[in-house]
């Protein structure tokens, strides 16, 4: 009895040892997703930035975690931090004796990566060696979506005419799930202000409206070229957007057209006097109508009447006019040209032909015509039969 | 009277036996000259036409009376015109040792101017067409007038109107040889002479004027 009772009492205490001996399995405290990481650790990832937050293929951005040495009366030897990944190519390299960490003091590493993966979500690890403490395996999502913003025609007019001002607008979204900076509009057409618009950022879900202004020289059929760019994080990207516009004549501008045309020879010689009427056919009133001779070799405006001011001509409306031009042996037309200005200022020209027929009892060398050669002959003859006839009968 | 233009030299001849009477080359000579008149009343309007822009405003007046000038102008000159040739007859054919009075010389150089009716008609007629039909250029510079006139003057229709004139003018120096034959006396050849001197000349300085223009 006496034997059995120090023994029994042995054991008591050893096992009462052993239960204190064991230690507690540590919480899972504060690090957000996955994380294995080793028992009890005296660091920790307190916190991750992915920056941009999602990058596109190709795009370069940086991973920065921050470290935290977790034990409040000793301080913590990081040994070494190292970024792995088999589809995100990791571009820094590693941190090695990077230094001692106070008692809740923290330090931030940061890695270069690139996407260079298809689109999808990623896991990347950090890995956090420490002396005198455990290391830890931290995976990060990184997320890969090469969505580009959005750019399309919001508003153009129905109808766009030569030489009239059309407003052109464009809408551009960001259909990705981050923000989008430096956004921007750019156009090399001449016949478009401005060149450039800066849109600014763009965030997740975000649209705005960028204005143009279109003013055509040419009708027929134009296509706009036009460039969104912007910026995911540090990286630059770009769109293309072709918008095809057909231009017309203005339906309603003045319609200036030349009528009752006259061409009278003076002298018989190489001047003559155009005389007709101009009028407008138009809707609009032309201003500051003038008539003139264009010039051409051989042809050459004369006084009084090199120009003709007709001024104001409404709509429906009419005017004379007449010019003097001297015209060249060889030459058998004459360009008048026609200018007028619209409301904006905007200088209209137009070149018409004038023909020259040559008549108006004058061959075109100006010489007599035939009759006047025969009058000439027989009045030769009568006269000087008659002198003969006045000597025979002497 | 029509007897002058077919066959002068009897007509004179009859002339001869009566006395001198200067009542129908008068009558010929203003006629002549009237119808000279009509010609240069048209060519003064061509030309005031054209220059109107280069006189003065006060000067645009009173020249609007040069055609009216010119064809007064025209008549007198013809009766002037016709002394000077009776005189240049006479006194040439005085070379020639011819007898006779001035004032038949006078007489007989009026008949001659028949032709110079008809001619002149003709002319006026000529010129009033061409006068009517073409346009006449304005001129703006002094200087520049005798660029815009020449044209004018050297036109076909204008021509043509001096070239009637001088075929009339032979005709007119055909009758003023046999007038001169009886009138001073003269041989057929001498009395030729007598006119061809002067009317040559004449001839020559129009063709020459026609020319140069």
């Amino acid at each position: 009895m006496r034997q059995t009772l120090p023994s029994f009492l042995f054991l008591f205490l050893l096992i009462f040892a052993i239960a204190f001996a064991i230690p507690s399995v540590s919480a899972y405290d504060g690090i957000s997703g996955l994380g294995t990481e080793e028992q009890e650790s005296s660091i920790m990832i307190a916190g991750y930035q992915v920056s941009p937050e999602v990058l596109m293929r190709n795009d370069v951005g940086t991973v920065t975690v921050t470290v935290k040495n977790m034990e409040s009366d000793k301080s913590v030897n990081i040994k070494d931090a190292r970024m792995l990944s088999r589809d995100i190519k990791v571009l820094s390299d590693s941190y090695f004796n990077i230094g001692r960490l106070g008692p809740g003091e923290s330090l931030n590493l940061t890695f270069t990566i690139k996407a260079i993966c298809p689109d999808g979500i990623y896991y990347p690890r950090i890995l956090v060696d420490g002396e005198d403490a455990q290391n830890i395996r931290y995976s990060i999502p990184v997320t890969v979506d090469s969505s580009s913003l959005t750019i399309g025609v919001k508003d153009i007019p129905v109808d766009i005419f030569k030489e009239e001002r059309a407003r052109i607008e464009l809408a551009v979204g960001n259909p990705k799930q981050n923000t989008v900076t430096a956004v921007k509009i750019v156009t090399e057409e001449k016949e478009v202000i401005p060149s450039e618009v800066f849109v600014g950022a763009l965030s997740a879900d975000e649209s705005k409206v960028a204005s143009f202004n279109f003013t055509p020289h040419n009708k027929g059929v134009h296509i706009l070229n036009f460039k969104l760019e912007f910026k995911n994080g540090d990286n630059y990207h770009s769109t293309d957007l072709s918008v095809p516009l057909n231009v017309t004549e203005s339906k309603k501008s003045a319609e200036l057209i030349l009528t009752g045309i006259e061409v009278e020879p003076l002298l018989g010689m190489s001047l003559y006097k155009i005389t007709g009427d101009i009028n407008n056919a138009g809707l609009k009133e032309a201003k500051s109508v003038v008539m003139k001779v264009d010039d051409a070799e051989g042809i050459e405006a004369m006084h009084p009447y090199k120009a003709y001011f007709v001024g104001l001509l409404s709509a429906d409306d009419f005017s004379s006019f007449e010019l003097d031009v001297k015209v060249g042996e060889n030459e058998t037309q004459v360009p008048l040209v026609i200018e007028y200005k619209d409301e904006d200022g905007i200088l209209f020209s137009k070149t018409e032909y004038i023909s020259i027929e040559r008549s108006g009892g004058m061959t075109s060398s100006g010489e007599l015509p035939v009759s006047m050669i025969v009058v000439l002959v027989v009045i030769a003859i009568v006269v000087l039969g008659l002198i003969a006839y006045s000597w025979k009968k002497r | 009277m029509l007897e002058v233009l077919t066959n002068p030299n009897k007509f004179f001849e009859a002339r001869m036996k009566g006395e001198e009477s200067l009542k129908i080359p008068v009558l010929i000579v203003l006629i002549s000259g009237i119808i000279g008149g009509i010609s240069a009343f048209l060519t003064s309007s061509m030309m005031m036409e054209a220059m109107t822009k280069t006189l003065p405003p006060e000067a645009q007046g009173v020249m609007s009376f040069m055609p009216i000038g010119s064809a007064i102008g025209a008549v007198i000159a013809s009766f002037i015109i016709w002394l000077i040739i009776a005189a240049i007859f006479f006194g040439i054919s005085c070379i020639f040792k011819g007898e006779g009075k001035f004032k038949r010389t006078l007489e007989f150089v009026g008949y001659g101017y028949i032709p110079t009716i008809i001619g002149g008609l003709i002319s006026a007629v000529l010129l009033y067409n061409f006068v009517s039909t073409v346009q006449i250029p304005m001129i703006t510079d002094p200087t520049k007038i005798k660029e815009v006139i020449t044209p004018l003057m050297k036109s076909p229709m204008m021509l043509l109107s001096s070239a009637i004139g001088v075929l009339f003018m032979l005709w007119s120096a055909n009758i003023w040889v046999f007038g001169l034959k009886h009138a001073r006396n003269l041989s057929a050849k001498n009395a030729l002479i007598t006119v061809a001197i002067p009317v040559a000349a004449y001839i020559l300085f129009s063709v020459y004027q026609m020319g140069v223009m």
